[in-house]
């Protein structure tokens, strides 16, 4: 099969535009459910209704899939009288999912710090708050930072879902030109190898951040 | 005139340091601890021994309240910890934040050193007197390095706890503990993790701590600690206190069968 330079040369703006929605997209999810997460998790660590309600949230946006979540905040909130653009919905839904994932990443880096850890701190008049930011999260950052860039990579990948609810992110715009020539082929090739760069920025982003942070132990 | 007379019987018997009265403990049904009193005088270092699960380790998570208790109060100079009794004589749980606040006063040492590891030598030391008593920054690393000096470790300050052998890491717990400067020192097997080579490097700091006054509670197999260093020794078995006295008498003619046991016991293995 020839490679249309001339059609590759219209195609690439195209998609580069869409990727800039993928990328806002990712980010904004990425960095929200970073922050978003660790609260799930925090409530979850604690004895009462809190920490039931975060393991029950963490048990439906796991167990249930993106699209089926996807659809439910763009047509289920429109039918309730709160429309949201898809790009509103879709990064609704890929928070909420991703927040009860980033959750349970959390929740394993607090477990793997020892109780030792905590009574040490306790033991030396540390309060709940100065021993979670001085003691433990500095240790749960720094072991967290490796299933969270996995996490990262796996938000970028399932933002191509949005495409289902007409969001023109690369995905959409891939299908839009897919549907109006004939390079099935060239345009899919092209996509995968975006999505490629993008992932591996996030991969030595966090093997970077991962050194940095690294202590010795 | 009142107040001078009550002043001189301050003076003449002062309160105790350390004062736990009634302490009892339950693990689910099983009584760990089951009506534990022992007050400690001021300077004064106690050693306590007993035979494994007779409630040593849980005596002293006990004074700071990283275990909790279902009897008995204990008071640091005078200061509740942990429960006060109102008025009608019930005990009440007092609030975290003052938990937290007397605990600052009793310095703990684990048998396991529970340093952070994510901080250097000196970050351990300055963490809680910086982050939970205020202490400026620069007052508390002059104040850390003069403990890193006492304990012998000034060149380590910048090192990372991994990079220590254990009775280095030991020391910097002891200093850790007592930049808070505590009122009384509470010590749990600290060399019972450590190589036998290392072991008297970690004795001999909390011997010079002894001897400098603090009132210390030091929990160890080391029977030679308890006869150099100890004001008093104390034997537990079965969540009660045996027998206690000065440690040349108790060592020399126990009084109850079972103490007379577990000397000979220990004689035997280690042959001392
Ligand atoms: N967290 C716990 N849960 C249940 N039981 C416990 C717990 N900690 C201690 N115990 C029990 O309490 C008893 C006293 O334990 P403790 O650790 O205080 O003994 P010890 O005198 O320090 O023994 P050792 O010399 O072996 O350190 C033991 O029977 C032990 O099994
Ligand atoms: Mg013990």
């Amino acid at each position: 099969m020839p490679i249309d330079v001339h059609f590759l040369a219209r195609l690439f703006p195209a998609l580069l535009e869409g990727a800039e929605v993928t990328v806002e997209l990712a980010v904004l999810t990425m960095a929200i459910c970073v922050v978003w997460g660790l609260v799930v998790a925090l409530g979850q660590a604690t004895r009462g209704p809190l920490g039931w309600a975060a393991g029950a949230y963490i048990q439906i946006v796991r167990n249930t899939p993106l699209l089926i979540q996807m659809y439910i905040v763009y047509f289920g909130l429109s039918l309730v009288g709160v429309p949201l653009s898809g790009f509103a919905s879709g990064l609704l839904a890929l928070c909420l999912q991703n927040g009860g994932y980033v959750a349970e990443i959390y929740r394993g880096g607090l477990q793997s710090v020892s109780a030792r850890q905590y009574e040490a701190g306790r033991a030396l008049g540390m309060r709940r708050w100065t021993l979670y930011r001085s003691v433990i999260l500095p240790q749960v950052i720094a072991r967290v930072i490796p299933p969270l860039a996995n996490q990262g990579i796996s938000i970028t990948k399932d933002t191509s879902q949005v495409a289902a609810i007409a969001v023109m992110e690369i995905m959409k715009v891939a299908q839009v030109w897919v549907e109006s020539s004939a390079n099935t082929y060239d345009v899919f090739l092209a996509v995968g190898l975006i999505y490629l760069v993008l992932t591996s920025v996030i991969s030595v982003g966090a093997r970077v951040a991962e050194r940095q942070l690294a202590f010795v132990s | 005139m009142n107040a001078e007379s009550s002043l001189a019987t301050d003076v003449t018997s002062p309160r105790p340091m350390l004062d736990m009265s009634g302490i009892v403990k339950r693990f689910g049904a099983n009584e760990v601890l089951r009506g534990v009193s022992l007050q400690v005088a001021r300077g004064e270092t106690v050693v306590v021994i007993g035979p494994s699960g007779s409630g040593k380790t849980t005596l002293l998570r006990c004074v700071n309240l990283l275990e909790d208790y279902q009897q008995g109060t204990v008071a640091v100079d005078g200061e509740p910890v942990g429960y006060v009794m109102d008025r009608g004589g019930q005990r009440q749980r007092m609030a975290e934040r003052e938990i937290a606040a007397a605990r600052e006063k009793i310095g703990i040492v684990f048998q396991s050193y529970n340093l952070f590891p994510h901080m250097t030598v000196l970050q351990n030391i300055v963490a809680a007197p910086i982050r939970v008593r205020g202490i400026p920054r620069p007052k508390a690393e002059q104040r850390a390095r003069d403990l890193l000096a006492m304990v012998g470790l000034s060149e380590k300050a910048d090192a990372y706890p991994a990079r220590l052998s254990g009775g280095q890491q030991q020391r910097v717990a002891i200093a850790r503990a007592l930049a808070m400067d505590p009122k009384i020192m509470l010590f749990d097997e600290v060399t019972s993790a450590l190589d036998p080579e290392l072991v008297g490097e970690v004795l001999a700091a909390m011997q010079q701590l002894a001897r400098d006054g603090m009132t210390m509670i030091v929990v160890t197999h080391e029977m030679s600690f308890a006869r150099d260093v100890a004001d008093r020794v104390v034997f537990m078995d079965g969540g009660v206190i045996v027998e206690q006295g000065a440690p040349e008498e108790m060592f020399a003619s126990p009084r109850t069968d079972r103490v007379r046991q577990f000397l000979k016991r220990y004689n035997d293995r280690y042959r001392i």
